[in-house]
């Protein structure tokens, strides 16, 4: 007997494209809608980022539309309570916003500098960006500080682009692909779909993780290192490489700076800088000519080694007798790293020796023809098919920034990048040498009323003379970036912001702003204490906060929502009109520039709005310049309006696709009115596919690079040369001893940190934290990462995710937790040098002996993100924040010092060293215990027993 | 396994009455001593019908969706869950028929009684046979699967039915010694057979372990994670695990309460009613106490995949 | 034909989105809804179809983590339907999929004791026994795109570590990868002969490392012969 089953009616069904935002993926996505209500959402087998597959959460998109944690209606603290008491009284959008214009229309007419903005895990920092510079305040950033700055800082001031966004590996070609820590959410679905095809071709796939989950479980060979000490294998595999003439001549003379000459006059001013001729060329030893010419000229033969004499006498060497040298030296020798990397001798011998076969042995070679920046054709491009990819592993420790600029020199090395089967850049990538693009530090500018900033807040310095400080050299920037401190903090430093502006360090500030990030909880380090700073008092302005007033802008109940003064109710993404820009962060893939949008799929049911539209109208009260016409009146209507009309240069706007006055140009071309309907005929993406010929090598590809500088990803069209040697960081470090010919610090600590953190060269030194605390007192590695199902504290909401994981456990080697007489689920304390938590544990295999971790973010307060309060996750969920400080253990005659990468300010989360006891028998549940949070005032609190979620409107359905 | 308490119920409720009414049969068949009094036959096989019906309709319990539990009869050809109901249901006519004109007493109508009563008796028998082939037929759970399990059911069954049949005729005059007899014969067996699928049990199983269940054949093969923090269907119905300890213990219980203290009774105590009933009601708390560990004992193939190295 | 599910071991990262995808599908799909319990609450749990466990194999640092996705193997001898009283498991003659009709299921869980795979599950709400019906609404649904026409879990693995195919035709491309990677059953010694294979873990070839330079590089940098390259 068959019965026959019953396909479901599509009558009511509406199919819509948009773009995911369930993590920074930003993939394609096909939504199924029925009667207003999500029926299916699956992958956009056209979109260039997901090509058809889609994550859990991508598919459990539905539960986050249907989330018991949205927000309803704008919010403000019930006057008379206390600020975190979550109290709240509902108000109405207009008089949010006349009270929002009114303050921050005082401070911008007085002192801009006293608005903070800062923003979290958004994916629409151009357009924030361009509000705060718009505002006139220097204190913005987005969440990159505490993130990935380290990655981008490191290969936007080494190769010009970058892991992360700014590259990906070409899954197509690699034979050899080596992952530096990388947590197992990062990059979803392009990692997963790219790791598939790489082990199909026959690729060798070797993580180096202290931790064997996720995509380091596929691994074909698992490197488990202890943290911190990716720098120091690097270098060591650079060690290997080089002590066997195992390194690409013509790659390192052509394309970087290698043959550049260095002036060595060790205690000089100028030592360390390039020898430059008088129009600033760098200068090379050409070997046939015999005689200095300038770097960049065409048809030279540069030495790559040698030491000289410049023509006014001083000393000279190559970049590349400086970098042998210094890793020649039998510090770098596998034997002698390999105690402290905790990865045998022989396999940092073997992993460098099968990195240079397959780079020189299994050469691929494509007939493709294309140009270089010097006018020479070549009808090949030949590809070293090692790739690389690094991310948290390295970037979340104090010397991340040095660690992923020695992983940049290996790829150098081998002449592994951009070719095919390498890390390819991705559009608007690569960008010169740093990227041309300064932070706003003139202090009239800075200071001047309801003016804009000249520039934005944020960008590359390449010398002291960029860093925005007074004239004292005190910081001009709340989270204290471009400071002496942190000279290079390109992304901001969001982990600073709460403490600095709490201890009016650098100065008080009148209004932090705060979008979709978890500051109160999951997003600062110090948990606890920073909740403490949120309520503190200004003891010299009666009844007045430290931070005086709070706006939290968020589409769900978050720990952060809880100590808001006024609350800003976002819509979800499948409820708003949302662009993926070039300008900001880009979904490109190498082979193709792309963007994307979103528009709204559902209506709304609440009484919310999508910030975008919030900043637009905010612009427009405010009246900054670029949102209002000469009358005075509003240039735009509302977001929509802006993106199509707003050009940041001519004919270069938010979106890249159907512009020009019919929608015929890409990437440049004048507003499209239509914009909008083009790409939601296009399922809601562009993607301009470069030809064969502009595809690789495009930091020296003169038919990319033309295109590039005509659409504005690049200034000229010029080759881009590697920086293996960095000058911007010498000048720093030269400020550092007092030896340079401009600013320098007054203050010895930061001397200090400059002579050495700012090393021209890649570095490894032990990671700050650990280097001041007591190892044998605090002898475990901490760590955390997010499940590839969940995205940060968004996802405990999420009924199915939170089936799957809502209770985080620290993990611990199963060999030592049985030496230390810890088992499976034995409640343990935690304890680092900032303090203690109580949290179960579970013993695995795939965890590096002297590392424990948990999942990040699992742990919630109780009561928030719509949980009831006795969820697992609020009861026995846990954090690692609180042990983690924003500042280093004190030392005496030193200023606290940020927990940060000197050099990036990346927040050094993955720094911490703790402690393990067992709990004595009854003590159990997670510490520290918190206080619930109130329900929201249209909340009653209450939450049903079963969710039977469906669409199917042919109920029962069934079989005959 | 999970010991669902309307489970365990309904096997040693309906295993009774079917063994009850079976002996019954037998001993008015023989005529036993003389066979039982038309009143005591009455008794008993009202007893073992109310027995029987008890047992189903505790089992009904245990469906999520009883309404369509008239649909069980409709798989008799590949289900012994299916055939159980069937032959359960068949027998009650015939047992009837059976107990009808035993009241009756029409003596043209013997045959038929006798023949009645014999279709009833063999469909009890049936019947205990299925209920111990529900379990004994499951490749996916080792210590049921094994035709001890329905040896084991038919022998409890038979005994706990004699001790039934001895307890209603300790209430009439009848001679009590061939029931004690038969009781303390068929307690011997059943305690046998259960010590020996205990013995059975304990040896490890050569079926399937986490390497057959994974296909991971080198190397230990440890469980990292579930995939679900909390309970699911697959552990609340299949995760039970009683501590073993406690086994030891209950299983000393079932000797002691279902066989050793009845079995004492019978041959010190005799044909006093009053000790004839403690007899029935220790037996009966053994049973319980051995059904419960039938099911607690029994360990699925599916906890390999959660963690277990073999089941 | 004998439709079913070939899961490639050797890529699968455990990300869990076939599971939910699955859980998305079919919560308005067929069987509909796939109720969850205490989903606000303390313990959350629910219905699925396709569950995600992760194993290690060996000891560290020698050790290998395998990500193991499990739904129903669509068996050739399924006893799940051999047991079922009711006749609401079947497994139907022309593609072998194996279903339970929603109208005749009591939930007895009788048939998940049977089965070895935890394949099904009962949903408390609706009394019924509920379970992966390889999305017999999408792949034989004429209004989907030829190429969605496959079960969720499938269509969304980011990792295509999951195949659908007739495991019968001994062309069709899940029965020349299991073929070619030594496709495996699980617990095969209970004979249920489950339509779905597993392919083991591949072996990377090793990468020669001989012939490379000679060490000793820095005693020649003193006197080296630069290269001539000419840019």
């Amino acid at each position: 007997m068959n019965a026959i089953v019953k396909i479901e009616n599509h009558d009511k069904q509406e199919i819509k494209f948009t773009t995911c935002y369930m993590c920074a993926c930003r993939c394609g996505i096909k939504v199924t809608l029925e009667e207003d209500k999500v029926r299916f959402i699956q992958g956009n087998r056209n979109h260039p980022t997901n090509q058809g597959v889609l994550c859990a959460k991508g598919s459990a998109g539905i539960m986050k539309q249907y989330s018991a944690a949205k927000l309803r209606k704008p919010l403000l603290r019930k006057p008379g309570s206390e600020r975190g008491d979550g109290e709240f009284v509902e108000i109405e959008w207009d008089e949010a916003l006349e009270m929002l214009t009114e303050r921050l229309g005082n401070i911008r007419a007085t002192d801009p500098s006293k608005l903070a903005f800062f923003t979290g895990r958004d994916q629409m920092q151009a357009l924030t960006g361009l509000w705060a510079q718009q505002f006139g305040t220097p204190n913005w950033a987005a969440h990159g500080g505490f993130c990935s700055v380290n990655m981008a800082a490191a290969g936007l001031y080494s190769i010009g682009f970058s892991f992360w966004e700014f590259g990906a590996p070409d899954w197509d070609y690699a034979k050899y692909f080596i992952m530096w820590g990388v947590a197992e959410d990062h990059s979803s679905n392009p990692i997963k779909i790219g790791l598939e095809k790489l082990k199909r071709h026959g690729g060798k796939f070797v993580s180096v993780n202290p931790v064997r989950t996720g995509y380091s479980a596929i691994a074909d060979e698992w490197i488990p290192i202890k943290p911190g000490m990716d720098g120091l294998l690097a270098l060591s595999v650079v060690h290997v490489l080089l002590s066997r003439e195992l390194f690409d001549w013509e790659f390192l003379i052509r394309y970087t700076n290698c043959a550049w000459l260095v002036v060595d006059t060790p205690g000089q001013q100028g030592n360390g800088l390039f020898l430059r001729d008088e129009a600033g060329n760098p200068l090379v030893w050409d070997l046939e000519k015999k005689t200095f010419v300038n770097g960049l000229e065409k048809d030279i033969a540069p030495a790559l080694f040698g030491d000289f004499v410049a023509p006014d006498g001083r000393p000279v060497r190559t970049v590349m007798s400086l970098t042998a040298e210094r890793y020649l030296d039998d510090r770098y020798a596998p034997a002698n790293v390999a105690e402290e990397c905790g990865v045998p001798a022989e396999t940092i011998e073997r992993m460098a020796l099968e990195m240079a076969h397959v780079a020189f042995k299994e050469t691929v070679e494509l007939d493709i023809e294309w140009t270089d920046s010097w006018g020479r054709k070549h009808d090949k491009v030949i590809g070293r098919p090692v790739a690389m990819y690094a991310m948290r592993g390295i970037a979340a420790h104090s010397n991340g920034f040095h660690a992923c600029r020695a992983v940049h020199l290996i790829q150098m090395l081998l002449g592994a990048l951009d070719g095919p089967g390498n890390f390819r850049a991705r559009a608007p990538y690569p960008k010169p040498v740093p990227p041309h693009q300064l932070p706003e530090n003139n202090l009239d500018v800075i200071n001047a009323p309801n003016t804009p900033l000249s520039r934005t807040p944020l960008g590359f310095p390449m010398r002291p003379e960029d860093l925005v400080i007074d004239a004292d050299g005190n910081p001009l920037r709340i989270d204290k970036a471009y400071s002496w401190e942190i000279p290079i903090a390109s992304h901001g430093l969001m982990h600073m912001v709460i403490t600095n502006a709490t201890n009016h360090d650098p100065y008080a500030i009148d209004t932090l702003m705060l979008f979709m990030s978890n500051m109160a909880w999951n997003s600062t380090m110090n948990t606890k204490n920073v909740q403490d700073m949120l309520r503190e008092k200004d003891p010299e302005e009666p009844g007045q906060h430290k931070i005086p007033f709070l706006v939290v802008v968020d589409a769900f109940h978050s720990e952060m929502v809880n100590f808001a003064d006024l609350v800003l109710p976002d819509t979800t993404y499948l409820e708003r009109y949302d662009t993926i820009s070039l300008l900001d962060r880009p979904i490109s893939e190498p082979d193709a520039a792309a963007d994307a949008i979103r528009y709204p799929l559902i209506k709304l049911d609440r009484d919310v709005r999508p910030w975008q539209d919030v900043m637009v109208e905010m612009a427009s009260r405010l009246k900054f310049p670029a949102f209002t016409n000469a009358d005075g009146s509003r240039k735009f209507e509302d977001y929509k309006d802006f993106i199509v009309n707003y050009e940041r240069s001519p004919g270069v706007g938010f979106l890249a696709g159907w512009r020009g006055k019919n929608g015929e140009k890409s990437l440049k071309g004048e507003p499209n009115p239509k914009q909008w309907e083009k790409y939601i005929e296009n399922e809601s993406f562009f993607a301009h596919h470069w030809p064969d010929s502009q595809k690789y090598n495009r930091f020296a590809n003169k038919e990319y690079l033309d295109v590039a500088a005509e659409v504005g990803f690049v200034g000229k069209s010029e080759p881009i040369i590697m920086q293996v040697y960095s000058e911007p960081l010498q000048k720093f470090r030269l400020a550092g001893q007092g030896l340079y010919d401009g600013p320098q610090p007054n203050n010895q600590t930061d001397r200090e940190r400059l002579a050495k953190y700012f090393d021209p060269l890649p570095l490894w030194y032990k990671p700050l934290e650990q280097a001041r605390v007591d190892e044998n007192e605090y002898p475990f590695f901490a760590l955390t990462q997010r499940p590839m199902l969940m995205y940060h504290s968004w996802d405990s909401q999420n009924v199915w995710l939170r089936q799957i994981l809502a209770q985080n456990y620290m993990y611990m080697n199963r060999g030592q937790a049985a030496r230390m007489g810890l088992q499976d689920d034995d409640w343990i304390w935690v304890e680092s040098h900032n303090g203690k938590i109580r949290c179960q544990m579970r013993t695995m295999e795939g965890t590096q002996e002297n590392t424990v971790w948990t999942w990040n973010a699992i742990g919630k307060q109780g009561g928030a993100w719509g949980l009831k309060p006795n969820a697992s996750e609020a009861t026995k969920g846990f954090l690692l924040n609180h042990l983690i400080s924003e500042l280093l253990p004190a030392k005496q005659g030193e200023r606290r010092i940020t927990n940060s990468d000197p050099v990036t300010g990346q927040a050094a989360w993955f720094d911490l060293r703790v402690k393990i006891t067992k709990a004595a028998p009854g003590e159990e549940g997670s510490w520290p215990e918190f206080p619930a949070l109130k329900p929201l005032p249209w909340d009653d609190g209450k939450r049903p027993d079963t969710l039977r979620y469906s669409t199917r409107s042919d109920d029962k359905p069934s079989e005959q | 396994m999970h010991p669902a308490f309307s489970v365990i119920f309904f096997t040693v409720s309906s295993g009774a009455g079917f063994g009850l009414f079976a002996l019954l049969y037998l001993m008015d068949l023989f005529g036993l001593d003389g066979g039982l009094p038309i009143e005591q036959k009455l008794v008993a096989g009202i007893l073992a019908l109310v027995l029987v019906a008890a047992g189903l309709t505790s089992s009904m319990f245990h469906l999520a969706n009883p309404k369509n539990a008239w649909r069980a009869f409709s798989r008799f050809r590949t289900s012994w869950l299916s055939r159980e109901g069937v032959f359960a249901m068949a027998f009650y006519p015939f047992a009837i028929i059976y107990l009808g004109l035993t009241w009756l007493v029409l003596p043209e109508l013997e045959v038929l009684r006798l023949a009645a009563g014999a279709v009833a008796a063999l469909l009890a028998w049936i019947t205990i046979f299925s209920t111990g082939m529900i379990y004994g037929c499951l490749k996916t759970i080792r210590q049921w699967n094994s035709p001890l399990v329905p040896a084991n059911y038919l022998a409890l069954g038979h005994f706990t039915g004699a001790l039934l049949l001895l307890a209603v005729a300790s209430n009439s005059e009848v001679v009590l010694t061939s029931y004690v007899t038969l009781v303390l014969a068929l307690l011997v067996v059943a305690a046998a057979l259960k010590a020996i699928y205990y013995f059975w049990i304990a040896s490890p199983g050569t079926g399937s372990t986490i390497k057959t269940a994974t296909g991971f054949t080198r190397g230990t093969v440890r469980l990292l994670d579930t995939g679900h923090t909390h309970g699911t269907f697959l552990t609340q119905e299949f995760g039970f695990q009683g501590a073993r300890k406690f086994s030891l213990i209950l299983k000393v219980c079932v000797f002691i309460a279902g066989f050793a203290i009845p079995a004492l009774i019978l041959t010190l105590g005799g044909s006093v009613a009053i000790a004839i009933y403690a007899a029935v009601l220790t037996a009966f708390l053994g049973m319980v106490a051995e059904r419960w560990l039938f099911f607690a004992e029994a360990r699925h193939v599916i906890n390999l995949y959660h963690g277990a190295q073999h089941c | 034909m004998r439709l079913g599910l070939v899961i490639d071991l050797d890529v699968c990262v455990g990300c869990h989105a076939c599971a939910i995808a699955c859980k998305e599908w079919n919560a308005s799909g067929t069987t509909a809804p796939l109720t969850d319990y205490q989903p606000y609450g303390a313990e959350p749990s629910g219905v699925w179809f396709n569950r995600i466990r992760s194993y290690e194999v060996g000891e560290y640092p020698n050790n290998k983590t395998i990500n193991f996705p499990m739904s129903c193997m669509h068996c050739e001898d399924a006893d799940c339907v051999t047991v079922c009283p009711t006749g609401a498991s079947y497994k139907r003659a022309e593609d072998g999929i194996v279903l339970v009709d929603q109208n005749k299921c009591m939930g007895c869980n009788y048939c998940s004791w049977a089965c070895p795979y935890g394949a099904r599950e009962l949903d408390r709400e609706s009394g019924t026994m509920k379970k992966c019906t390889l999305c017999v609404d999408r792949i034989y649904d004429l209004q989907i795109p030829i190429e969605e026409r496959q079960p969720a879990c499938v269509l969304t693995c980011p990792a295509h570590a999951r195949m659908f195919g007739d495991l019968d035709d001994p062309g069709s491309a899940v029965s020349s990868v299991v073929r070619e990677r030594g496709g495996y059953q699980l617990m095969p010694e209970l004979g249920y002969n489950p339509t779905n294979h597993y392919l083991p873990v591949r072996k990377a070839k090793p990468i020669p490392t001989e012939n490379l330079g000679k060490p000793g590089f820095k005693d020649k940098i003193k006197g080296i012969a630069n290269r001539i390259v000419k840019r």
